[in-house]
């Protein structure tokens, strides 16, 4: 039924001008092409460690709320110390997170082994829009799963390749790009 | 469709966007009130920093000054100094000048408060029946000022739903736009 579904959902449009929402549809189409197309499995574990950390922050900072309405101030002075000093000292962890950890991927996608007898190949995707740029870079990184030997390939492609006067994202047009990409990092793989 | 395509962004989030994007809102007020807990740690005042509300301090300040405050236990109160400090049944706390002090050996003070532009001292404005201000009255002492920075803050005062207007903007903007 997959061909069905995809003739219902609405077209994705956007403001064309606005950088933000431009990157955005252009990652979501690209999760899109490896996740509902080529049935590649999510893995969640990067943004969820994201989330965890700043879950945990917000925790401390709802904690130093909750403790000081309870013992008003000189009393919570030590609580509210320890929940500032943690608060900040778990902001610059998500810092360090999102720039040597993260690094701006935004999908990591599992290519299980149909026998399910080796480790999955994992691609990982990102890609970087610059404001009052129209040049959209996207980086396709892909982990062998056996021999763990990591490939890399990046595409740059003008946005308005991919979106028509009314900002409407032209998904046919798209997903040729990405699947090429794939294909080139899957034939090297072949050549070795 | 038309009036609510702001929301396809929404829309188009799946579980986890949406939690991260009530985070990001949740991180923007955390920092904000941690950073308010820390400056109350280091400066050791409930309230390090206020805005004066009314014109009983001129020329010295104005309305809409802002004060940094510090309440530092081991340092006494002279004569002379500014001080902020709350009275039983007023929700808004002071800011005036120390006109005399009394202090016991035993470290017991009491003070009389007055403000510049005043033609009294504070007496007729202290609780009924009480003459002193004591140490536990006291929020601060104004160590620094920025003069005119807490203006926005005046009109909120003056005009409440100017502050929930751009509260529920401002709340609705970062919701509703990923990151």
């Amino acid at each position: 039924m997959a061909p069905f579904k995809e003739i219902k959902e609405k077209p994705v449009k956007i403001d064309k001008w606005d950088t933000g929402a431009l990157k955005n549809a252009l990652d979501d189409g690209a999760k899109k092409v490896l996740i509902d197309i080529h049935g590649y499995k999510e893995s969640h574990r990067l943004m969820d460690g994201r989330l965890f950390i700043c879950t945990i922050a917000i925790g401390f900072a709802l904690f130093a709320l909750v403790w000081d309405y309870l013992y008003p101030f000189p009393l919570s002075r030590n609580v509210l110390m320890t929940c500032a000093l943690s608060y900040f000292f778990l902001m610059g962890i998500l810092t360090l997170y999102l720039s040597y950890i993260e690094k701006g991927i935004f999908l990591v996608a599992l290519e299980q082994d149909r026998a399910m007898m080796e480790p999955d190949n994992e691609w990982k995707l990102s890609s970087s829009l610059r404001k009052y740029d129209d040049t959209y870079h996207l980086t396709m990184i892909f982990v062998d799963g056996k021999t763990k030997e990591e490939r890399s390939a990046t595409v740059s492609r003008r946005v308005d390749n991919f979106f028509d006067e009314n900002g409407v994202f032209c998904f046919d047009l798209y997903k040729p790009v990405i699947d090429r990409l794939k294909q080139d990092l899957s034939n090297e793989k072949k050549k070795d | 469709m038309g009036a609510f395509d702001f929301l396809d962004d929404v829309r188009r989030m799946n579980k986890r966007q949406l939690y991260y994007q009530v985070l990001n809102f949740g991180m923007i007020v955390s920092s904000a009130l941690m950073i308010w807990k820390g400056l109350m740690v280091l400066t050791g005042s409930e309230s390090p920093i206020v805005v004066v509300l009314s014109g009983s301090m001129e020329p010295a300040f104005h309305r809409g000054d802002l004060l940094l405050l510090t309440n530092y236990r081991e340092e006494p109160i002279r004569v002379g100094e500014i001080v902020v400090f709350k009275i039983e049944g007023r929700d808004i706390p002071i800011v005036h000048r120390v006109l005399k002090v009394h202090e016991r050996e035993d470290g017991y003070v009491k003070f009389l408060t007055k403000g510049d532009n005043n033609s009294v001292d504070d007496r007729g404005l202290y609780a009924k029946g009480q003459l002193w201000l004591e140490k536990k009255d006291v929020v601060g002492r104004a160590k620094a000022f920025l003069p005119y920075a807490g203006i926005v803050t005046i009109l909120m005062n003056d005009y409440p739903k100017f502050k929930y207007a751009i509260l529920g903007f401002l709340g609705i903007f970062v919701l509703t736009h990923r990151e």
